[in-house]
């Protein structure tokens, strides 16, 4: 059984069409690459299946089980964690508060927590930040931090929204080991970017949506061939 | 079914005068992304003007408006420029507390300087209502209604058919491409301020004639206000007109069909209930 | 260090009295105290979860009619009436938030004084429990001995020490919320609503849960106003003004620090009432509300971490 499943999964804002019958499914311990134009509905539909907008209509099964329409908390308690596109930290805590306070969620007691936390952090190359405060962080730090905190409530599966997006080359580089990292430590991932390269190297299966509807679905050598792929990039209307 | 009419009239008359109030707000909101606690404190400045003019300067308080609405205006310069300017940036939360603040300060130096009795306006040829259609309508709610249609309809040609109407319009409704156009935002929320400013102080100086005045009348006012922003829809002018003549309405049929002491708590719950199931107004043309 | 300024300052708090009992004075530090713990009530959700509450009042007013009805209808002692009418504000609460926590920000702040309003106007028009605009009087407080003697209400020293024990568990409460899981909790949801949603978090679950804390101490206040002043209406216990008040105190003061409450109930309600004297016997008026809105909009433009949140730094202190 896939370990996440998404069927027929459809949201309007009004008459605006994000995201129209969206199905595909994750393999537990694969990367899936999502990738898509600006306004695809990418976020929206990571927003969807973390429980932070509810779907017009579809289904989300995650192990067999349905978790559309759960408030994003119950979906995190179930072992979906994300991240934020546009980064999101709790700007006035510490760096080791940050992911303590998600490691609350697996372990009560703060001393637990805390144990947790540094040893995610120190995972994320950032032990050496831990009593500064997060809003004191470059870019490239809270994007890590950002991932350090959704691992920390110890997910199954992990959902990256862009956490490329502004970083350079060195950066962008580091950033790709992490996540095969953290894949190989048993944490099935869903990667939104528009680094194309990194997805390219480093995913097992690509998902491509246009419009909001999904338009190829290959492994990456396949996808970065397919004309539909190279039409939606390239901007020529399909129809 | 000649209360339910003569209900819906007066309704109408008073919600006119809400929306000009309303329209004041919810086009600071919408530039400024500011709820102004101070705003019922303006309709309070106005009425206090009609009320100065009438008893030191001898003026009709209807033509003194003449007078009072540049001055709100100038009044809108200055609180925007030397107090709001420096907050906004601080955030709607410390905007939020700190203009209720100022309305605080400025009820208050108000009692200090005009006590706290209640006044009244009367007008020698206000004492009998008209009677059209045998539907009491008081002679100053009639003449205010008038104004306020003139005022409304002036708003509406400026918003759209100048250059800073159309620079508001535009700010309100994408902040960030106002800005890459070319839009003076600085310039555009000073004139958005003083102009809600201007608008409520000339609401209060037409209402001043039909209502008592107090120096914290703006307290009630202000939450009647938010109660018409919220079901127009913040940030949306029409929503604003709509929403203003939807209470006027309610609250004067619910004072007829419901109860008089509760007629004020109806305007709060169908504000609880927009809010909660319409968050972007009952028109759903607002910002949420 | 720290221990010797508790140990000082809990001194302090229980010989006061002792030191200065002149009745204006004794009646200053029980309205400074008063308003430390409405303060500490407000600075409890909107200093720790970020929620701004127009609608403070509410609570205030619940529990200061509750414990004047039990007492004038059932007899019960209002030193029984406190800490129920703080466990009615309390539970009150728990609907409130449950409704107004669907919204966020400014939008929050709205409903809130709109539950605050609707409740106030239900207050006015519900004699039958209430008595109406009339208001409620009490006229003889029950007799209680202490050590053998009979305790002077028309003294002020008694309702002194009945209220340095209130704020001094108010205090108490913050600290020990500062250090729980639902302080880390709800400093989360203050810094950023959505991503405390993203780890896990039941954001509603939390911050009801500090708005009924808080409303604890906001009822457990207004019982004993209502036995302090031994009259209230709906108007003086339930109004907007009430509410502002209270947002005032604990930002003035500095939200999230611990003894921020008590700094911000000593600079507005010591000084306020020195206004208020000032401007009742050269204008014969009450004007102390004017000092309140410009000391808020100084602390909000120049020290918008409040008094206390900047001076503790420099004592070294975290709380
Ligand atoms: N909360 C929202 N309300 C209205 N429209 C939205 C909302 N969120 C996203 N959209 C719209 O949905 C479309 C898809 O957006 P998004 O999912 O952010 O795209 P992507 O992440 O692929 O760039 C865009 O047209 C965007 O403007
Ligand atoms: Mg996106």
């Amino acid at each position: 059984m896939a370990l996440l499943a998404v069927k027929g999964l459809t949201k309007y804002f009004g008459g605006l069409r994000a995201v129209h019958d969206l199905s595909f499914d994750v393999q537990t311990g694969e990367i899936l690459g999502l990738i898509g134009p600006n306004g695809a509905g990418k976020t929206t539909a990571f927003n969807l299946i973390a429980g932070f907008i509810h779907p017009t209509r579809g289904e989300i099964l995650l192990d067999g089980e349905s978790i559309a329409g759960m408030k994003p908390y119950a979906v995190t308690r179930k072992g979906i964690a994300r991240t934020f596109q546009i980064v999101k930290p709790f700007r006035k805590l510490s760096v080791l508060e940050n992911v303590t306070l998600a490691a609350f969620l697996r372990f009560p007691s703060r001393g637990e927590a805390e144990s947790q936390a540094r040893q995610v952090l120190e995972r994320m190359g950032l032990e050496s930040k831990i009593s500064a405060l997060a809003v004191d962080l470059t870019l490239s730090e809270q994007k890590r931090l950002e991932i350090a905190r959704a691992l920390a409530t110890q997910p199954k599966l992990l959902l990256l929204d862009e956490p490329m997006g502004g970083l350079n080359a060195t950066e962008i580089e580091q950033a790709s080991l992490l996540v095969r990292d953290i894949c190989k430590g048993g944490v099935t991932i869903i990667w939104v970017e528009h680094v194309l390269k990194a997805i390219m190297n480093s995913s097992n299966r690509v998902v491509v949506i246009n419009q909001g509807e999904k338009i190829a679905d290959a492994p990456p050598e396949q996808i970065v061939e397919n004309p539909d792929v190279i039409a939606a990039y390239l901007g020529t209307k399909k129809r | 079914m000649e209360t339910f009419v003569q209900s819906i009239v007066s309704g109408i008359l008073t919600g006119s005068l809400y929306a000009m109030i309303g329209v004041g707000l919810t086009v600071i909101f919408g530039v400024m992304r500011i709820i102004n606690m101070a705003h019922g404190d303006m309709v309070m400045f106005g009425m206090y003007g009609a009320f100065l003019s009438i008893t030191f300067l001898k003026i009709d308080p209807f033509l003194s408006i003449i007078l009072w609405i540049p001055i709100a205006f100038l009044i809108g310069v200055l609180i925007y420029r030397f107090l709001l300017k420096n907050i906004v940036p601080a955030g709607e939360l410390n905007t939020l507390l700190y203009t209720a603040g100022l309305s605080l300060f400025i009820a208050n130096l108000v009692l200090l300087i005009a006590t706290g009795d209640y006044r009244t306006i009367k007008l020698k040829y206000a004492i009998m209502p008209l009677r059209p259609f045998g539907i009491a309508v008081p002679i100053p709610l009639a003449i205010a209604f008038g104004m306020a249609i003139l005022i409304t309809v002036a708003l509406y040609w400026f918003l759209v058919r100048t250059d800073t109407g159309r620079a508001i319009r535009a700010t309100s409704q994408e902040p960030e491409a106002a800005a890459l156009m070319g839009v003076n935002v600085d310039r555009t929320a000073i004139i958005t301020f003083a102009l809600g400013t201007a608008l409520a102080c000339a609401a209060g100086v037409l209402l001043a004639p039909s209502l008592y005045l107090y120096p914290t009348v703006g307290e009630i006012l202000v939450a009647k206000c938010f109660v018409i922003v919220v079901l127009g829809g913040l940030g949306s002018v029409p929503g604003a007109i709509a929403g203003g003549l939807l209470l006027g309405v309610v609250e004067s049929l619910g004072a007829v069909y419901v109860s008089v002491p509760y007629k004020d708590a109806i305007g709060f719950v169908i504000f609880l209930l927009v809010l909660l199931f319409r968050p972007s107004g009952l028109f759903g043309v607002g910002k949420s | 260090m720290k221990k010797i300024v508790i140990a000082l300052s809990l001194i302090l708090l229980f010989t006061a009295p002792l030191i200065v009992s002149a009745p204006f004075f004794v009646h200053l530090m029980i309205m400074v105290l008063m308003w430390t713990v409405l303060g500490a009530s407000w600075n409890i959700l909107g200093g720790f979860t970020g929620q701004v509450s127009f609608g403070h009042a509410t609570f205030l007013g619940a529990g200061a009619y509750t414990t004047m009805i039990l007492y004038l209808k059932l007899g019960i002692a209002p030193w029984y009436g406190i800490p129920i009418g703080g466990l009615v504000a309390a539970l009150i609460a728990l609907p409130i938030g449950f409704i107004c926590f669907r919204l966020r920000g400014p939008y929050f702040a709205l409903s809130t004084l709109a539950v605050a309003e609707i409740i106030r106007l239900v207050a006015l028009n519900w004699e039958s429990l209430t008595n109406g605009p009339v208001g409620l009087l009490i006229t003889t407080l029950p007799d209680v001995t202490f050590r053998g003697r009979s305790i002077d209400w028309e003294n002020k020293i008694p309702f002194y020490y009945i209220i340095a024990i209130i704020t001094l568990g108010s205090i108490v409460a913050t600290y020990i919320m500062s250090r729980t899981r639902l302080g880390a909790y709800s400093l989360a949801i203050r810094e950023d609503i959505d991503s405390a949603e993203a780890i896990g978090i039941n954001t509603v679950q939390a911050r009801v849960a500090a708005l009924s804390l808080s409303a604890f101490f906001a009822g457990v206040a207004g019982g004993f106003y209502a036995m302090y002043l031994r009259y209230i209406d709906p108007d003086a216990v339930f109004s907007i003004a009430l509410s502002i008040e209270m947002v005032f105190i604990a930002v003035v003061g500095g939200l999230t620090t611990v003894a921020g409450p008590l700094i911000g109930a000593i600079v507005l309600v010591a000084f306020g009432e020195i206004f208020r004297e000032i401007f009742l016997v050269h204008f014969k008026l009450v004007g102390h509300l004017i000092f309140y809105g410009l000391m808020m909009m100084i602390v909000i433009r120049y020290l918008p971490e409040g008094i206390w949140g900047r001076l503790r730094l420099r004592f070294g202190s975290q709380h």
